[in-house]
């Protein structure tokens, strides 16, 4: 037995030829390169699309950059800024759009003078099947004009149709309606919780994802018990599944789910 | 001492190097966002600025894993030295794909909301107390933090000035780091994506990472201990002159730790520390050339006896007494201060088999 048992003889691995940075690589190197430079780039190209192909799909929802849209309707503030517009072909002949402002900061854009108001106004659509959303810049003059003259059933627009359906215990996930309506695609999940949790914060309205084990959903504006903005204590739950025993409230054509933030429970 | 940085600066092969990674991240997040901005069956569409966040994701992951496992694999299979030659850059590279990671992700999720940006980040999401809700965020932010300092660290002006000790250390953090961005994965988006291939992959890069780390380990281990056998108080027996081949060396442990790179050259034999003094590699992995001992790693150079650099470079490395009886090696294990000259001892003729 010789002392070379226990000695790692770098020749049994390494050829004559040796690689060095600095010098005109070998030829035996030169041919393994030859081989694996391509296959590495292929198995670049490879991984990339195996791993984008399994994405799960990002969910539904458009946000209509390319052009300004405009709406005229009633303004209103609580529980959430939002412009009420008549649509004879709408069930209950009205259509709610929510309004937010560009970015994070809705609780920012300063509506009480114009609220209750006949508005014209124009910005970034924001649709989930037929779920709207306004997007607009913080200063009401780029914006937002009160109208003088008057529109159809401005009554009914200004004060809807409030009619309760019931108390319900659901099942689904707390979203923050903008990025839940199509600006962010994917918004589901822990990956956007921290996202969705400050759009929240900053006065985005928070809707109720709500799923029958069937598939079937329905998206419901979240308000506290009363019908007031939601407090801030829900933030923690936002994007985790959870459940809450709350009342459903339709106010003109939108369902409201009235709870407060201890009703919510985490699954 | 501007000239002691010379030996890895820019030639051919770093630039061909490095125009191959940008090729190879390249080709990945392209195809990518092709595959991810397809219409689904659903008729719906991702949003490129996520997939481009999670194409920089994946691919900073890929390349720390590659970075990771090419130490390992450059000593199963000499035909990886030319990857392990360049890894700094790689790193480098690596750093500035999750630095696009982050940057894009600070801007899209947490920016332009009532809260800074890097309060976001943190309290976002306050499940700290929760182990699937944790805040997977902060793992992937403490981690691109030790990439940062490692990235701005890496070049030689650090290794000199830091000393390669504590710069030894300060890159070892790598092993945390990739820990931290496998846990910001398996709380991020493994705990959002349905599909199992995700689980599949991230489990399998730490498994080979830790796998190849471990073997590679045990190797040496085995090595180590099969030389304690023939540890003799003082000098300590190698081998036969003629089991070194020429122009290389066999490796020996010491026997407080350290390892020997015993060179034959000719008819001389020389041993000096196993460890380079530029990033640690195995100088006995390497072999002489043009009268000097060569690193397989990034190709300084030493002379055999005085383990100096040749001019103009004045790196040391430390030197071991060797000495040939009965047609035996036998190195002395008190390693002589760095630079200090030795005399090889000689392999007489009658002591030679013939051929
Ligand atoms: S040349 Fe870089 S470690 Fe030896």
């Amino acid at each position: 037995m010789t002392a070379s048992n226990g000695i790692i003889d770098p020749q049994k691995k390494n050829p004559d030829e040796m690689f060095i940075g600095w010098a005109p690589a070998p030829s035996v190197d030169r041919r393994f390169l030859l081989a694996a430079l391509p296959a590495g780039l292929a198995a670049s190209a490879g991984a990339s699309w195996l791993i984008a192909n399994e994405l799960d799909d990002p969910g539904a929802g458009a946000w209509l950059t390319n052009a300004t849209h405009q709406v005229t309707g009633v303004l209103a503030n609580h529980p959430y800024p939002m412009i009420r517009l008549a649509d004879p072909k709408a069930p209950f002949g009205m259509r709610t759009v929510l309004v937010v402002a560009q970015g994070k900061c809705t609780s920012d854009l300063t509506l009480s003078e114009v609220t209750g108001q006949i508005v014209k106004a124009s910005g970034v659509l924001v649709q989930r099947k037929e779920r709207q959303m306004l997007e607009v810049p913080l200063f009401l003059g780029d914006w937002l004009s009160v109208l003088d003259a008057n529109v159809e059933n401005a009554q009914a627009l200004s004060a809807p149709e409030t009619e309760s359906l019931g108390q319900a215990q659901l099942a689904g996930t707390i979203m923050d309606s903008k990025c839940f309506f199509g600006v962010m695609k994917p918004s589901l999940g822990k990956t956007h919780k921290a996202c969705a949790s400050l759009c929240i914060r900053g006065g985005i309205p928070p809707s109720f994802w709500a799923r029958t084990r069937d598939g079937r959903e329905s998206v419901l504006l979240m308000t506290d018990a009363q019908g007031g903005p939601m407090p801030m204590d829900i933030l923690p739950l936002v994007a985790d599944p959870v459940t809450a025993q709350g009342e459903i409230v339709r106010v003109g054509d939108i369902l409201q789910f009235r709870a407060d933030p201890g009703d919510y429970q985490r699954i | 001492m501007g000239h002691q940085y010379k030996a890895v600066q820019w030639n051919g092969n770093k630039i061909a190097y490095d125009l191959y990674t940008v090729a190879a991240v390249g080709v990945f997040i392209t195809v990518f966002m092709a595959i991810g901005l397809q219409t689904q069956a659903s008729g719906h569409v991702a949003d490129p600025v996520i997939l481009l966040i999670r194409a920089l994701g994946v691919t900073a992951f890929a390349m720390l894993t590659i970075i990771l496992a090419i130490g390992p694999l450059a000593r199963l299979s000499p035909r990886l030295l030319p990857v392990l030659y360049n890894r700094r850059h790689l790193g480098v590279t690596t750093f500035l794909v999750a630095s696009a990671h982050f940057g894009l992700a600070l801007v899209w999720y947490h920016s332009s909301g009532p809260l800074n940006p890097f309060v976001s980040l943190f309290i976002s999401n306050p499940l700290y107390d929760s182990i699937p809700g944790f805040p997977f965020e902060s793992l992937g932010f403490v981690a691109f933090l030790i990439l940062f300092v490692m990235a701005a660290t890496s070049h030689d002006f650090w290794l000199n000035n830091l000393s390669a000790p504590v710069w030894k250390a300060l890159h070892m953090l790598v092993y945390p780091a990739y820990a931290l961005l496998v846990m910001h994965i398996v709380l991020g988006a493994l705990m959002t994506e349905k599909s199992m291939l995700y689980p599949v992959m991230t489990g399998g890069a730490f498994l080979m990472v830790s796998g190849l780390h471990l073997y590679a380990g045990l190797r040496e281990w085995r090595a180590d201990n099969g030389m304690k056998l023939f540890k003799a108080k003082g000098w300590i027996d190698i081998c036969a002159p003629m089991d070194i081949p020429d122009m290389r060396a066999v490796i020996a442990p010491l026997p407080k730790g350290d390892r020997v790179a015993v060179f034959r050259y000719g008819d001389k034999i020389s041993a000096v520390t196993n460890a380079c003094r530029h990033q640690n590699g195995p100088l006995g992995e390497g072999r002489v050339i043009d009268g000097c001992i060569t690193c397989p790693w990034h190709g300084w150079q030493y002379r055999p006896d005085d383990g100096i650099s040749p001019p103009p470079f004045t790196e040391k490395i430390a030197t071991y007494n060797v000495k040939i009886e009965n047609d035996r090696v036998f190195v002395d294990p008190k390693p002589n201060p760095p630079g200090t000259r030795t005399s090889p001892a000689i392999i007489s003729m009658e002591g030679t088999p013939s051929g």
